[in-house]
């Protein structure tokens, strides 16, 4: 009787906690809310909650770049630096093309924003190759091309911003709105559609959670693991190009300081949304959910006029509590 | 024949494998240093000026004592990306702390600048001890705490500065200790040198310094064995939050102001560098200092002679980059040849 009682009490106690645990991001994203609205009650107007929508679709494509990568144990660091170059290298092809023929437009449009993604591919898989066939570690792969991104970038660019990037370009993936959504939101919706349906319903996606939770099984079970992680890295650049070209747009001008933070607040979405570090844990879900933490966070912290480098220390904070916490959740 | 083909196949092979060897346990460091000095020589004649070679030990004393700290985590398995933050705030600390005591006792100098140099390498001890204590305890992932402690570290020092250097600090510790020559020799040479030998002593006669090999190689072994390994982590992560802070505290005196755009990322990634040029192992277990700071003087030449032939600074990242992907790449295929040996 006690036994059982006991095993009772034993099998709940986990069981509660593991059912806290796992709303309690969810739960602390809306008494962050809820906290910041006392103080400040524009945080709840039309205007601020588009504008947080707006500002976390970029986040979340980031987050859902990142969280590819982490999928299969790995790291980008680099992201942020890849998002500078892009922005960067679009914004040049586009100008460029555009001050020798007014005319030719569409054709800038589309070569730069070719341009930008074929930059995304070369430094994907540059990262990829050096992961899977060399097998450095990422972290050193990716610190490493961080600072080649950066060279690239700031040598391009030399060091300014980009200016003259059409308006045309801006109003259409900016200020664009298709039934009264802006464009921005419905990119990386359909962008996280996709990657979605990906992770989660084909064999090449599930690929990357089998790599990811047992890179020895997945090898046992023949799976080309090289290719994959190398895939993984693709992918992760790709979507940071598109971002990138996001932003770009949204600036109206080519930043080679773009991407300072981008690749810290990725990492801190990707994992406050509970998308775990060792790999095999995660989905669009989770970024989602992390990209809009942030973003409260960020938006809530500038209305209620804290200042930038008190910023950066909370999110320090909230990286270092988001991953103690993944560490409990998967104990 | 099927003997045969292996044993004639095995000559040459084994020759390679003995070159390997020798590489990868000296390390391909002295003999790339002695070329490149050699070449830098005989084809830029200002290398050998009595001021460049001051300006090379120099920077090679601030980036050695960053990397020996760095040597320490990557050892235990580690790693730390908040050192280049930990150099700017030991920076504005001290600086801020010099200022302000210098205004209440203008007289007692010596104290000032005790203080604040206590003060400064007092930060770099708390943050180190937070890295250690979150790696230990809440067994969180190094990488991820120490961009934790990155944010903010960086953070604090804009906050305390608003991004403007800080000035004020006494006359005698720029001019008679920052800026100042001891024998010839810059006086963060000594400095350098004597904490290399310091960390040196503990890493080949202290009980610490086995204890810290021992984490590194097989974590679970040394707690088998009766190592409380959490003491030794911490231990570590405090360490080279310190030689971080110092490092910070000689770039402020030779500077002369406290700014919070000292360090930064790019001193991190150069202590990486440096240890992993020098050999130091990524998954723990492998480094000595020696062979570190022989590293740093690499990558100080490097860059001393880019800037020689005035290569743009931000090419010099990009090349920056590209070594320590390829150091890391040789370690690896060495480790992966030893293994199937």
């Amino acid at each position: 009787m006690s036994d059982a009682s006991v095993s009772v009490q034993k099998g709940q106690f986990p069981r509660v906690m593991a059912l806290i645990m796992r709303w309690l991001m969810p739960i602390c994203l809306v008494l962050m809310g809820l906290g910041f609205a006392a103080v400040e009650p524009r945080i709840l107007s039309e205007a601020n909650l588009l504008n947080i929508t707006t500002q976390a679709s970029y986040l979340v494509i980031f987050a859902a770049a990142q969280m590819v990568v982490i999928l299969t144990r790995g790291f980008d660091l680099s992201l942020g630096m890849c998002v500078s170059s892009v922005s960067v290298l679009v914004a040049l092809v586009m100008t460029g093309i555009v001050k020798s023929d007014p005319q030719s437009l569409t054709l800038a449009i589309v070569l730069s924003v070719s341009a930008g993604i074929a930059f995304g591919v070369l430094v994907g898989a540059f990262n990829g190759f050096c992961v899977s066939v060399l097998r450095v570690n990422p972290f050193i792969v990716t610190l490493g091309s961080l600072n080649i991104c950066y060279g690239i970038a700031s040598t391009i660019s030399g060091g300014r911003p980009v200016f003259g990037v059409p308006r045309e370009f801006s109003n259409m993936v900016y200020s664009g709105e298709l039934l009264g959504i802006p464009a921005p939101i419905i990119i990386a919706a359909v962008l996280l559609v996709i990657i979605h349906l990906i992770l989660t319903r084909t064999v090449f996606g599930r690929g990357f959670y089998i790599l990811g939770s047992n890179p020895r099984a997945a090898k046992v079970a023949g799976m080309p693991s090289r290719l994959y992680l190398t895939y993984a890295y693709i992918i992760c650049s790709v979507l940071a190009a598109i971002g990138a070209i996001l932003l770009t747009a949204r600036t109206g001008s080519g930043e080679p300081n773009l991407g300072g933070s981008i690749a810290l607040e990725s990492i801190a979405a990707a994992v406050i949304g509970g998308v775990s570090l060792r790999g095999g844990v995660g989905g669009i879900p989770a970024a989602l959910l992390g990209a809009v933490f942030v973003t409260v966070l960020s938006n809530g912290m500038n209305l209620t006029r804290i200042d930038g480098n008190v910023q950066m220390i909370v999110l320090g904070c909230v990286v270092i509590a988001a991953v103690f916490v993944d560490r409990i959740r998967t104990k | 024949m099927v003997s045969n083909n292996i044993a004639l196949g095995h000559l040459p092979q084994k020759e390679v494998n003995q070159l390997v060897r020798v590489i990868s346990t000296m390390g391909l460091l002295p003999i790339l240093l002695i070329v490149i000095v050699a070449a830098l020589s005989i084809f830029e004649p200002r290398f050998l000026g009595i001021f460049n070679i001051l300006n090379v030990l120099r920077e090679t004393s601030f980036l050695a004592i960053l990397a020996a700290g760095q040597m320490l985590v990557l050892i235990v398995g580690g790693f730390d990306l908040s050192v280049g933050a930990v150099v700017a705030l030991s920076s504005t600390v001290m600086a801020t702390v010099m200022a302000n005591t210098l205004g209440i006792m203008p007289d007692e100098v010596g104290l000032v600048i005790f203080i604040g140099v206590a003060a400064g390498i007092g930060c770099g001890v708390v943050v180190g001890l937070v890295n250690g204590l979150c790696v230990a305890y809440l067994r969180v992932s190094p990488f991820m705490v120490t961009l934790g402690t990155l944010s903010i570290a960086s953070g604090i020092a804009l906050l305390l500065t608003n991004g403007i250097p800080v000035y004020g600090m006494p006359k005698v510790f720029v001019n008679g200790f920052g800026r100042a020559l001891w024998l010839g020799l810059p006086t963060t040479v000594y400095v350098a040198l004597t904490l290399v030998i310091i960390v040196w002593a503990i890493q080949r006669f202290t009980v610490l310094g086995r204890y810290i090999y021992a984490i590194g190689g097989n974590l679970q072994a040394s707690q088998v064995s009766g190592v409380s390994t959490k003491r030794y982590l911490i231990t570590a992560y405090t360490m080279c939050g310190a030689l971080a802070a110092i490092t910070g505290v000689l770039l402020t005196a030779r500077v002369g102001s406290g700014q919070a755009t000292l360090g930064g990322d790019i001193m991190m990634l150069q202590s990486i560098a440096a240890a992993v040029i020098a050999g130091v192992s990524l998954r723990g277990g492998i480094g000595r200092v020696e062979l570190v700071t022989l590293g740093a003087l690499f990558l100080s030449i490097v860059t001393n002679s880019m800037n020689l032939v005035r290569i743009d600074s931000k090419i010099q990242t990009i090349v920056l980059g590209v070594i320590v992907i390829f150091a890391v790449a040789l370690e690896e295929y060495g480790n992966r040849r030893k293994i199937r040996e």
